[in-house]
C-alpha cells in the first residue's frame, strides 16, 4: 500500500541468508541444475506438465527455506504485464493460432470478430504459468547464491571456453555488477519518485493506465540513467584504485571445492528435464 | 518522553507559541517497519509523537539510522501510517489518495541531496516542474519560479537559461530547494539542507531560510545530525534514537542536560560544550549559550564581572 516502497516487490538480485540444500550448493553446480530446470520449464507445452512443474518450483522454495510470500512478491510488480498478455493472445490469436482447436468462445459485431478457441484458452494458461514458475526458480536461485559465488561459479564453469577466446572472468563480472545493480537502481528509482512527487509530481493514477504511467516516468529515467552512469564511473574508478587489471594472474578468496552432494543436484535436475521431455502427458 | 512545554522563541522575536492544540502538523504514536512481510523487515519508528505549529522552526536531531529520514516521509504522506496518526493541517494521512495532493501541496518536503533529482536541462524549467503540475497561468507560473528563485539567492535572468550541468555543487542544491519553494508551501520540510556545502553558501542558505520563515510565515523542519546548526535555527527539537522521541523543547532546556543525551552518544553544540567546561572550572559563565555569538557574549560578561 505504500506507493513508492519498489524495492519490497523486487526478489530477483536480493541474498537471504540462511542455511539451506541450496544454499550450501556449489555455485557451478547450481547454474547447471538451474539451467536444465529453466529448460524443463521451456520446453513443457502440456497443461499438466505445467503442473508438475509448478509443484517444483515450490518444492525448490520450501527446499531453499525461503518464505512462500515473499518469494511471490515478486510477482506482484508482473501483474498487469501478465494481463495485457492474456488479453493479447485472447484478442488477436483466434484461428491462427491451431485452426483444428475448437471454438470456445466467439463475439461479432460488424466487421469485428473475437474467436476464443480451446488452444488459445490453454495457451494463456500455459505462458502465464511458465512466467510464474521461471520467475519462481530465478529467484529462488539469486536468494540463495551469494554475488561472489555466482561470479566464481560463472568464470568457473566458463573457462573450458576460454581457448574460443571467451572472455570468462570478464563475462562473469558483468553479470555479477548486472545482478548487483538491481536493488540499487531500484532504491534509487523509489528515492527520485519521492522527491518529485514532493514537489508536484504524480504518479500512480492507476495501475492499468499505461499512458499515463509512462509519461511520469520520465521525470524519474532521466536522473536515473544519470545516477546509472555515474555510479558506473564510480565503480571504475573504485575498482582502478584497488588495482583491478582484469582476470589474468587473479586468485580468489574463495576456492570452489564440490562434493557429490553438488552432482547429485545436477543428476536430480537432469533426471527431471528427461522426465519432462518423455513423460506421454497429455497434449 | 512528549513535548508539551511552551515555548519561548529562540531566534529573534516571532511569535512562534508551539502550543500542541494549535500544530499544523501532528503526529501521534507512529510505528513504521521498513520491507514489511519480507525476512528483510527492520522497524525504523517506534511510537513517535511530535507537533509542528505555524511559523515555528523545529529541528530534528538524530543519528543515522534513528529514524529521521523515515519520518519526514510521512510528514507530507509519501509514507502513510499502518500503526498510528499523521494529520496535517486537520486532514487525516490514511490510505486513499484524495486529498493526498493538497498535502504535498501543503508540506514541501526536500530529502538529502536533492540535487541528485533535477532532471531538465534548464534551470527554470526545473524550478517551473513543480508549478506546472498545478496548471497555473504563464505569468503566475513565471512569477513563482522567479520568488522561489530569488528567495534562494538565484538571480532569475542571470539562471533561468543555464544549463543545469555547468552548476556548481551550491547552484544545484538552490535550484533543488527552488523547485520545492515553488510549489509555495507552508511548510518547509528540509533533510540536512546545508550539508557538502562550502561554509559560505551555507550560512547564506541558512540566512536565506529564516528569512522565509520571517517574513513569509513559512514553517519549518529542519532535519540533521548537526547540533551547532540546529542550535542556533530551531524554536523546538526533537531528538530521535533508534526510532523513539528521547528527548524534546526548546533547544536551551534539551542540551542543558547532556548527560541525558550522552546515552545517544549525542554531543550539545560546541559553543555550549565550551561554557560548561569553563563553568565546570569554576569560571561564572552562563551555561545556556547555543551559538558562537552566545558563547562569545557569555564568556565577556564573565570577564567584565570577574575584572
Amino acid at each position: 500500500m505504500n506507493e513508492f516502497e519498489l524495492l519490497r516487490n523486487i526478489t530477483i538480485g536480493q541474498y537471504l541468508p540462511a542455511d539451506s540444500y541450496l544454499h550450501r550448493l556449489d555455485p557451478r553446480a547450481k547454474i547447471l541444475a538451474a539451467i536444465l530446470v529453466i529448460a524443463a520449464v521451456t520446453f513443457t507445452p502440456s497443461l499438466v506438465g505445467n503442473a508438475c512443474l509448478l509443484a517444483a518450483a515450490l518444492a525448490l522454495v520450501r527446499v531453499g527455506r525461503i518464505p512462500l510470500a515473499y518469494a511471490l512478491r515478486g510477482l506482484v510488480p508482473a501483474v498487469p504485464l501478465l494481463v495485457l498478455l492474456a488479453v493479447m493472445q485472447l484478442l488477436f490469436f483466434g484461428r491462427n493460432y491451431d485452426p483444428t482447436s475448437s471454438v470456445v468462445f466467439q463475439w461479432r459485431w460488424l466487421a469485428v470478430t473475437i474467436v476464443v478457441t480451446a488452444a488459445v484458452l490453454k495457451l494463456v494458461v500455459v505462458s502465464a504459468a511458465r512466467f510464474i514458475e521461471l520467475l519462481l526458480v530465478t529467484s529462488v536461485f539469486t536468494l540463495s547464491t551469494k554475488t561472489t559465488e555466482l561470479t566464481l561459479g560463472i568464470e568457473s564453469l566458463l573457462r573450458p571456453f576460454r581457448r574460443l577466446r571467451v572472455p570468462a572472468h570478464e563475462l562473469a563480472l558483468v553479470v555479477t555488477i548486472a545482478v548487483r545493480f538491481v536493488p540499487t537502481l531500484a532504491l534509487e528509482a523509489e528515492r527520485l519518485m519521492k522527491a518529485q512527487a514532493s514537489r508536484g509530481g504524480r504518479f500512480g493514477g492507476g495501475r492499468w493506465h499505461f499512458v499515463t504511467r509512462v509519461r511520469q516516468l520520465l521525470p524519474i529515467l532521466v536522473p536515473l540513467v544519470t545516477y546509472a552512469l555515474r555510479r558506473g564511473e564510480e565503480l571504475i574508478v573504485a575498482m582502478e584504485a584497488r588495482a583491478y587489471t582484469g582476470g589474468t594472474g587473479r586468485t580468489a578468496y574463495t576456492v570452489l571445492a564440490s562434493g557429490p552432494g553438488d552432482w547429485l543436484a545436477v543428476c536430480i535436475a537432469a533426471a527431471f528435464l528427461a522426465a519432462m521431455l518423455l513423460a506421454p502427458f497429455p497434449a | 518522553m512528549t513535548a508539551s512545554h511552551g515555548v519561548t522563541s529562540a531566534v529573534g522575536a516571532r511569535a512562534a507559541t508551539g502550543r500542541a492544540d494549535e500544530a499544523l502538523i501532528r503526529v501521534e504514536d507512529l510505528w513504521h517497519t521498513y520491507m514489511a512481510g519480507t525476512p528483510f523487515a527492520q522497524a525504523a519508528l517506534r511510537g513517535v509523537t511530535m507537533y509542528v505549529c505555524p511559523g515555528e522552526v523545529v529541528g530534528v536531531i538524530g543519528h543515522t539510522g534513528s529514524g529521521k529520514s523515515t519520518l519526514i516521509q510521512y510528514l507530507n504522506g509519501l509514507l502513510r501510517p499502518s500503526r498510528g496518526r499523521v494529520v496535517v493541517a486537520g486532514y487525516e494521512v490514511g490510505r486513499s489518495n484524495s486529498g493526498i495532493e493538497a498535502v504535498r501541496r501543503l508540506v514541501g518536503v526536500a530529502f538529502q541531496d536533492p540535487e541528485d533529482q533535477v532532471f531538465e536541462p534548464l534551470v527554470g524549467d526545473d524550478v517551473a516542474y513543480g508549478p506546472r503540475q498545478l496548471g497555473l497561468a504563464v505569468d503566475e507560473l513565471r512569477a513563482r519560479v522567479r520568488w522561489a528563485m530569488e528567495a534562494v539567492g538565484l538571480p532569475f535572468d542571470a539562471f533561468k537559461d543555464r544549463y543545469t550541468y555547468t552548476l556548481s555543487g551550491g547552484e544545484l542544491r538552490r535550484t533543488a530547494l527552488a523547485g520545492v519553494l515553488a510549489m509555495r508551501p507552508r511548510v518547509l520540510v528540509l533533510d540536512e539542507p546545508t550539508a557538502g556545502l562550502d561554509p559560505v553558501t551555507r550560512s547564506d542558505v541558512r540566512e536565506r531560510l529564516l528569512t522565509l520563515c520571517r517574513r513569509d510565515g513559512l514553517t519549518l523542519v529542519l532535519v540533521s545530525h548537526d547540533m551547532d546548526e540546529i542550535a542556533g535555527l530551531a524554536d523546538r527539537v526533537y531528538v530521535l534514537h533508534a526510532g523513539a522521541v528521547v528527548a524534546s523543547g526548546p533547544p536551551r532546556e534539551v542540551f542543558a542536560r547532556p548527560d541525558a543525551l550522552a546515552p545517544y552518544g549525542l554531543l550539545p553544540p560546541y559553543p555550549t560544550q565550551v561554557c560548561m567546561r569553563l563553568r565546570a572550572r569554576g569560571i561564572p559563565v552562563r551555561g545556556d549559550a547555543l551559538t558562537i555569538e552566545e558563547a562569545g557574549a557569555a564568556i565577556a560578561a564573565a570577564l567584565r564581572a570577574t575584572r
